[in-house]
């Protein structure tokens, strides 16, 4: 109880009209920037963080937080708009959510998504103020072995998403893989597939995969189909409210994908894009079950408001999960969190294991202003969600030629370098092959993201025993990932058992055989 | 087990697909696939076998959509080999590490070029399986299978003409041209034609980025020859 009354002291610093109206500024401002195609919440507050460093570190820490909460929830809002998501982690979203907009259902989407975010985070950080110093503990018992084991579980969690030919999908994997080990080896120094160009050396940035792939590679898709792509003005806004049926049906979803996500967030290396894939597997998993047992028929595939409720959550409440390395161990596990990184060391305070003794009202003033960010995202931009909808009745030609500035801008600003935007060109135009023929683009990406943390980690442990690989099923803890792969990999086969079956019944006696699948 | 997956594959392939109704020659394709791929597989240690497994998984499972997705519609005719041929490029891509990567005398021992080289590898063998099934579907002869919707060449083109022009001008021309170009040309090919009106929204979208960034935020663009021309 003495985490919960210092939590109320840093309340006490962060509560003061001056402070509430950074925060207010923050989320609007986050929001914004987030909310241009190809820009996310690593974007939003890296363009925001020189603006802070004039501010004294409790308003600075208000301003970031409500940056960051706008930020994600921008990303999110092209996601399902535009299906130009603006981070990784909010990848996931787009596959019902840009579905639900197509069908009518924009502004439940973003409502769905608004309070999914802010109950995950509320919980995620409420998590992260009470149970640090255990999760720490875990977090430090991650060695090079069980991080592998922890990647092959994540290229896993991908398959939810390739809904066509597994070998599109393990394709797009490897590429991305390949495209990953661009640049410097980071274990042995030698450069890689760098073609001479020292500007290769650095590898290829995931913002520039990330706008390439999916932003620009949407715009060229989308104008190759001519007037066969959907007709975004047509769309109808539909009601701005969530029904009493939305929200029974998002109410377990936020639940699940809470918990995903403050599962895996402190887990360094994990990212958000883990635990937003899983939500959206178990989700659907979960619909078809309950289609099975007779109740409301799936809707995935058609727009399904679980499959925004469940990422959603699952992407705040691992953002706030990625807090624990970042102040426990000092470790900045995500793109967000390198730059959060940067900011406490503007300050003077260096993230650590004596974090919490040293700067301790510091950083409960910080988790204190990311309540007060994300209840401020609440009220801010649920009101508003019918209002961002509308974005989608801009005319088309300009919509798609704002979406293609705003990423070139994007990928330009990364290092005011034309280099990126060469090699965001070359990305979009592979980006848009795979979209062309049919090749899941996400799994390329999820390459791009873990391919780099898989490699080094696996050498680093193979390095450690001087190669031997029992190394790699050493603990219980990557035994147990290991295990968890092997159910879900078992599990659809057997489930395709108990189809095929089901279908000879079926054949054989007119009545199908009630099984339950997955 | 093989076979199992194979079934369940084909017959999400069929529910996806109401047009290819001659489930019997539908369920063929993805079965060539899965045996060789299982076999190319070890060499690649656990990572990419595991989801090689679970990827044959979600294809089983994706039985509901009705509308027709890209992603299961076979590969047809000419284009049908483009895709195989880029995956085969990328894995000999991955293979040319083994020659191009300088490792340095002291690396630990899985170097620097063996993940290259495996990636490469698995890469080869899948564009080999694509081709496999490239030819079992063109074996079909003309199926029900719907082909992959055509491409609009001429507005595609000009799009990635405009991303190639932004980026070759963006240093001489400054952002306020560049982006009020590439907003333009994109509205162009979107089919926007009052280019008065076209013209006036790109400038205005430009200068707001121009002013929105560069004095809000700090983020220096390039003025280009605007800067030499004003003060």
């Amino acid at each position: 109880m003495e985490s919960l009354s210092l939590l109320l002291g840093g309340f006490a610093n962060a509560l003061s009209p001056v402070n509430l109206l950074w925060a207010f500024l923050g989320v609007l401002l986050g929001t914004a920037v987030g909310v241009l195609p190809g820009m996310g919440s690593a974007m939003a507050v890296a363009l925001l963080l020189p603006v802070t460093f004039r501010m004294d570190p409790t308003a600075a820490f208000i301003l970031f937080a409500g940056v960051y909460y706008g930020g994600m929830f921008g990303g999110s809002t092209t996601s399902i708009l535009l299906n130009t998501p603006g981070q990784a982690s909010s990848i996931a979203t787009t596959y019902e959510g840009h579905k639900m907009a197509l069908g009518g259902r924009a502004a439940q989407a973003l409502g769905t998504a608004v309070i999914g975010s802010f109950i995950a985070s509320i919980v995620g950080t409420l998590i992260v103020a009470l149970f640090s110093p255990p999760m720490v503990a875990l977090a430090l018992q991650f060695g090079p072995g069980e991080y592998f084991a922890l990647t092959v579980f994540s290229f896993v969690a991908i398959a939810a998403v390739v809904s066509g030919s597994a070998l599109r999908g393990i394709a797009a994997l490897l590429i991305g893989l390949l495209i990953g080990m661009v640049g410097i080896d980071g274990q042995s120094g030698a450069a890689r597939f760098d073609f001479g160009l020292p500007v290769m050396l650095d590898g290829i940035d995931i913002i520039v995969v990330t706008v390439g792939l999916l932003a620009l590679a949407e715009v060229l898709y989308v104008v190759s189909r001519g007037n066969a792509a959907p007709d975004l003005k047509a769309i109808k806004t539909g009601a701005p409210w969530l029904s009493r049926r939305d929200m029974r049906r998002s109410a377990g979803p936020w639940v699940r994908g809470t918990a995903l996500g403050s599962a895996f967030g402190p887990i360094p290396g994990s990212g958000a894009e883990i635990p937003t894939f899983l939500s959206l597997g178990l989700e659907r998993k979960l619909a078809a079950r309950r289609e099975q047992r007779g109740g409301e028929p799936s809707e995935f595939g058609k727009g399904a408001i679980e499959g925004v409720a469940g990422p959603e959550a699952a992407n705040n409440s691992s953002a706030a999960g990625t807090l624990v390395p970042l102040l426990g161990l000092g470790l900045p596990t995500s793109a967000t969190a390198a730059i959060m990184l940067a900011a406490f060391q503007q300050y003077g305070m260096q993230p650590g294991p004596v974090l919490f003794e040293r700067n301790a009202d510091l950083v409960w003033t910080l988790l204190a202003s990311l309540f007060i960010g994300s209840t401020l995202l609440l009220i801010l931009n649920l009101p508003f969600a019918p209002l961002w909808a509308k974005l989608l009745k801009l005319p088309k030609p300009y919509l798609y030629a704002g979406i293609t500035v705003c990423s070139v801008l994007a990928v330009y600003a990364i290092n005011s370098s034309i280099a990126h935007l060469v090699m965001a060109v070359g990305v979009a135009v592979l980006g848009f092959g795979m979209r062309h023929f049919g090749v899941p683009v996400a799994p390329a990406l999820i390459g791009v993201v873990l391919g780099p943390i898989a490699e080094t980690e696996l050498r680093r442990a193979l390095a450690a025993s001087s190669g031997d690989p029992s190394i790699l099923v050493g603990s219980g803890i990557s035994i147990g990932l290991y295990v968890l792969v092997l159910a879900a990999a078992a599990f659809p086969v057997l489930s395709a058992v108990r189809r095929a079956r089901a279908r000879k019944a079926e054949q054989n006696a007119a009545e199908p055989e009630e099984t339950p699948v997955a | 087990m093989m076979s199992e997956r194979t079934a369940a594959t084909a017959e999400a392939t069929a529910g996806a697909d109401p047009a290819a109704e001659g489930a019997a020659p539908g369920a063929g394709v993805p079965a060539p696939a899965a045996a060789p791929e299982a076999a190319g597989g070890s060499p690649g240690g656990a990572a990419p076998a595991a989801p090689a497994a679970e990827a044959g998984v979600a294809a089983a499972d994706a039985g509901a959509p009705a509308a027709p997705d890209p992603e299961t519609t076979p590969w047809t005719g000419r284009s049908a080999w483009v895709f195989p041929a880029v995956t085969a490029a990328f894995g000999l891509l991955g293979l040319s590490g083994l020659a191009t990567i300088e490792t340095p005398p002291h690396a630990a021992s899985p170097g620097p070029t063996v993940f290259p080289a495996v990636v490469g590898a698995l890469l080869l063998v899948l564009a080999a399986c694509m081709a496999v099934v490239n030819v079992r579907v063109a074996r079909r002869g003309p199926s029900a299978a719907p082909p992959l919707p055509p491409v609009e060449w001429r507005p595609t083109l000009i799009v990635l003409a405009a991303l190639v022009a932004a980026t070759a001008l963006l240093q001489a021309l400054g952002w306020l041209l560049t982006g009020a170009l590439l907003f333009w040309a994109v509205a162009y090919a979107f089919g926007a034609r009052d280019h008065l009106r076209d013209a006036v929204v790109a400038l205005a979208m430009s200068a707001a980025v121009q002013v929105g960034f560069s004095l809000g935020l700090g983020l220096s663009l390039p003025g280009g020859v605007l800067e030499l021309m004003l003060p």
